[in-house]
């Protein structure tokens, strides 16, 4: 039952890949669409007998792949299948021009294949066949964008994504070697931790870090984030940096997690939560600013990750996965019509639902009390002592400034831009969804608490736009020999060596 | 003593080592491919059994065929990385152009 979620989207992404060759190209769009939709007919059997697991093909577990269902990766998938069914609904039709729609449509299939597959696996190779199969979609996808530099993105990420894979890969043969099995229960039952062991956890989860975009592993990801098209974009930020969180979550389930390696991913949790919102609020791209954010946004989740608090995680990644599909989709939508990502040129005055789903989802974000992203602070600030609540409660005072930038900017009157109603309806449904979602799941309300840090907020910008930290230029900062790629890239694989090496030797 | 596992770490080492110092980008991606090898020698060190058969009929001691089969799968993951990648390349080329 489970694996047919993921084979009816590659079933549907082969035969839309063949459609061209007979002739038929005009076809593609409702293969996509059924590919994309038709996971929701399964979900409901699933959801009904949870928690859920399956061997594939009725295997022994020792000879067999297993896949499940559970607490653990439920919001993951329920993630996936709505941002997914709307960026499907933004895409279909016309968004692509002919010549490259068959293409982007077996692309985006593939992608979302992966992304399932990635999240119901049980079994370490498993899972990281389905993570690559989604990434190798995604470096295409952002390859094929239209914005300047999208391929020198695209390039970056590639060869950063490829190593992080292999180093992953290392450390699962060193597991499979020790315990002799790939299978996360039996993994479990075998155990005998060792210093081997050791080194592979700490070559998995360094890579994964890069995976996800952790500061200080997070250079490709604003570059890619912010090229992509706006659908690309939302699929990205909102998905693909979940399945190596997904991945951290699995490992910190199956073996005994040490004090040291706690207290790692709690501190690159908050760095990577600060840094990006102070990156965030000196960009004047726009696109790069919700880039930024999502470096922050996933120090929330690696924040789960490192209390041992997975199903924290989970909902946070099931939020952010909603908030910043929304707001790359909406952003993005007002980008395209004026035709560039500046901030200063652009405005959702033109438009009233855009405008409504930008002050919805940016609410969301901020983790204001009924949306979404109050449920999943909540969740995460479980067992969160004193000083480091203030922290997060900080972080999120800091992202509400940044998103207070973002419709300072937006909401000026600008030369109007026609968009069309479909483009506008989705964002604003996702808004929504944000807003009926947290209601749901936590119906407290805190109009206080809320209320005072959308006021700190709002003094903070006047502050900050006082001080002129806005006129910054982050261009300034970048070296002069990273021009070249090839330099550029030399120079991060250093910062990820020396992480790893440092990680390692700590570790022994 | 010197085993296929030794060796696959230390081939891993020159890929991470030809990223950390070329600037070229076909090397870049040529790197990448050698840290792929250095893997698949790993791998089929860790399956391999001292004086075992091969793994197709059914024989007293065989080495262990899983490792193999992984591998497959990590070559074809490979292939398709290296031509995008050097699609990607030929792109960028021409945008400078």
């Amino acid at each position: 039952m489970i694996p047919l979620i993921v084979a009816f989207p590659i079933i549907m992404a082969f035969l839309t890949s063949i459609l061209p060759a007979l002739r038929r190209e005009k076809f593609s769009k409702y293969l996509f669409l059924i590919g994309m939709l038709s996971s929701w007919i399964i979900l409901p059997q699933i959801i009904k007998n949870l928690p859920f697991n399956e061997i594939v093909g009725n295997w022994s577990r020792i000879s067999g792949i297993e896949v499940a269902v559970d607490n653990y990766n439920l919001p993951f998938i329920m993630a996936e299948l709505i941002l997914s069914a709307f960026v499907a609904l933004y895409v279909y039709g016309n968004y692509y021009p002919k010549k490259i729609e068959n293409k982007a449509y077996v692309l985006i299939l593939l992608l979302h294949a992966g992304l399932l597959g990635a999240f119901i696996s049980r079994d370490l190779f498993n899972y990281y066949i389905y993570m690559e199969i989604a990434s190798v979609a995604s470096f295409a996808l952002v390859g094929i964008s239209k914005e300047k530099g999208a391929r020198r993105a695209a390039f970056k990420y590639a060869i950063f994504s490829l190593l992080a894979s292999y180093i992953f890969i290392l450390g699962i043969g060193i597991i499979y070697l020790k315990t002799g099995y790939l299978n996360l229960v039996l993994i479990k039952e075998n155990l005998r931790m060792s210093r081997e062991i050791n080194v592979a956890l700490t070559l998995a989860f360094t890579s994964l870090l890069l995976k996800s975009g952790i500061f200080p592993l997070h250079f490709w990801l604003p570059d890619a984030h912010s090229k992509a098209d706006a659908p690309i974009s939302a699929l990205l930020s909102g998905l693909v940096v979940k399945a190596p969180a997904y991945g951290m979550i699995l490992l910190t389930l199956t073996f005994p997690i040490g004090i040291f390696v706690q207290r790692t991913l709690l501190t690159l949790a908050f760095l990577s939560m600060f840094f990006g919102i102070a990156m965030a609020i000196l960009q004047k791209n726009s696109e790069r600013l919700l880039a930024y954010h999502t470096v922050s946004q996933m120090g929330y989740v690696l924040l789960g990750i490192a209390l041992l608090n997975p199903l924290g995680a989970a909902y946070y990644a099931l939020a952010h996965a909603l908030f910043k599909g929304g707001l790359f989709l909406s952003v993005g939508t007002i980008a395209e019509h004026y035709n560039t990502r500046d901030l200063g040129k652009l405005s959702y005055r033109s438009s009233k639902p855009l405008a409504i789903a930008i002050i919805l989802l940016s609410l969301a974000i901020g983790g204001i009390s009924p949306f979404i992203g109050a449920f999943g602070k909540s969740k995460i600030s479980e067992g969160l002592c004193g000083f480091l609540k203030y922290l997060l409660y900080l972080g999120g005072t800091g992202t509400l400034v940044s998103f207070t930038k973002l419709n300072y900017y937006l909401s000026k009157r600008k030369e109007k831009a026609e968009i069309p109603r479909k483009k506008t309806i989705i964002p604003l449904l996702l808004g929504i969804l944000t807003l009926v979602g947290g209601i749901y799941l936590y119906s407290h309300f805190n109009i206080l608490k809320d209320l005072t840090s959308i006021a700190i907020a709002f003094i903070l910008f006047y502050l900050l736009k006082k001080l002129g930290v806005f006129e910054i230029s982050t261009e300034a900062f970048i070296p002069e020999q990273f021009r070249s790629l090839g330099k550029e890239i030399n120079a991060y694989m250093f910062l990820f060596t020396a992480l790893l090496l440092l990680f390692l030797l700590n570790f022994l | 003593m010197i085993n296929p596992e030794l060796v696959g770490v230390m081939i891993i080492l020159i890929g991470m080592y030809g990223l950390l110092t070329k600037e070229n980008l076909i090397k870049i991606v040529l790197s990448i491919n050698v840290i792929s090898i250095g893997l698949v020698l790993f791998f089929i060190g860790v399956g391999y059994v001292e004086g075992a058969d091969v793994p197709i009929m059914p024989r007293e001691k065989v080495v262990d065929p899983l490792p193999a089969t992984l591998m497959l799968t990590t070559l074809v993951v490979d292939v398709a990385i290296t031509s995008l990648a050097l699609a990607l390349i030929l792109k960028m080329r021409r945008e400078e152009e």
